[in-house]
């Protein structure tokens, strides 16, 4: 980041202070234009944020404060700028670096979702099935298993 | 008294300057321009408003557009 030197400052990060504003100038090759728009976006509420190009490859940031504001607190504002500048960076270089790993398993993702059975399948497939074997013999109704007396008095004691 | 700001079609889409002077039309009497490699806003009129403020309010919308606008392009 680099401030005017022509323009008295009383910035204690260096950059330029005007009326209730503090621009700097950004290297692009440095921050990319896309991490400058990331952290723009989430400023957008508090300031206003002005965007031109003093050179070739620099984009200067222009941050107003909605009020009168001192200098520490435009530098305060520029700071916490800088670094969501930095986040948005290191945001961007993690999504390059990863990019192709991220694609290989939304492709596996994709194959896998598109080979497994569906519901309906799975529900056909059980109906299909044959349940001979009842060891614990839990498809037979309990009044049958205990009798119908003994079912009765059950009955009763559980409504008493 | 007229004042003007000037958009970088390198940094902001004039699609997202034109979007933002529409939405800004019923407020002021704005007009719009192009000048080599910018956009041009001129703020001829903010009735009972702060000229600067409309302008600051304006350009935020222009970058909002454009960063908007960006993304959709990329998704």
């Amino acid at each position: 980041m680099a401030s005017d030197p022509s323009v008295a400052s009383a910035s204690r990060l260096g950059f330029t202070l005007e009326d209730s504003s503090i621009s700097f100038d950004l290297d692009e090759t440095v921050y990319p234009l896309d991490a400058v728009y990331g952290a723009g976006y989430l400023f957008l509420d508090r300031c206003f944020v002005f965007l031109s190009r003093p050179a070739d490859r620099m984009v200067r940031v222009r941050l107003t404060a909605r009020e009168a504001a001192a200098p520490a607190l435009l530098d305060l504002l520029a700071g916490e700028f800088g670094n969501e500048l930095l986040s948005q960076v290191t945001r961007l270089r993690l999504s390059t670096a990863t990019a192709r790993i991220r694609e290989y398993y939304t492709a596996a993702a994709l194959r896998a979702a598109a080979t497994s059975p569906s519901i309906d399948d799975l529900l056909s497939e059980l109906e299909a099935e044959e349940l001979a074997e009842d060891p614990l013999e839990i498809m037979v109704p309990w009044e049958e298993k205990h009798g119908t007396e003994s079912g009765e008095a059950a009955s009763k004691k559980e409504r008493g | 008294m007229a004042q003007e700001r000037s958009f970088d079609r390198s940094l902001y889409l004039p699609e997202a300057v034109r979007a933002a002077v529409d939405a800004f039309a019923e407020h002021a009497l704005i007009e719009l321009s192009q000048r080599e490699g910018a956009m041009v806003v001129v703020l001829r009129d903010a009735g009972s408003l702060d000229p600067a403020l409309v302008l600051d309010e304006l350009s935020n919308h222009v970058l909002f557009e454009t960063i908007v606008r960006r993304r959709r392009e990329d998704a």
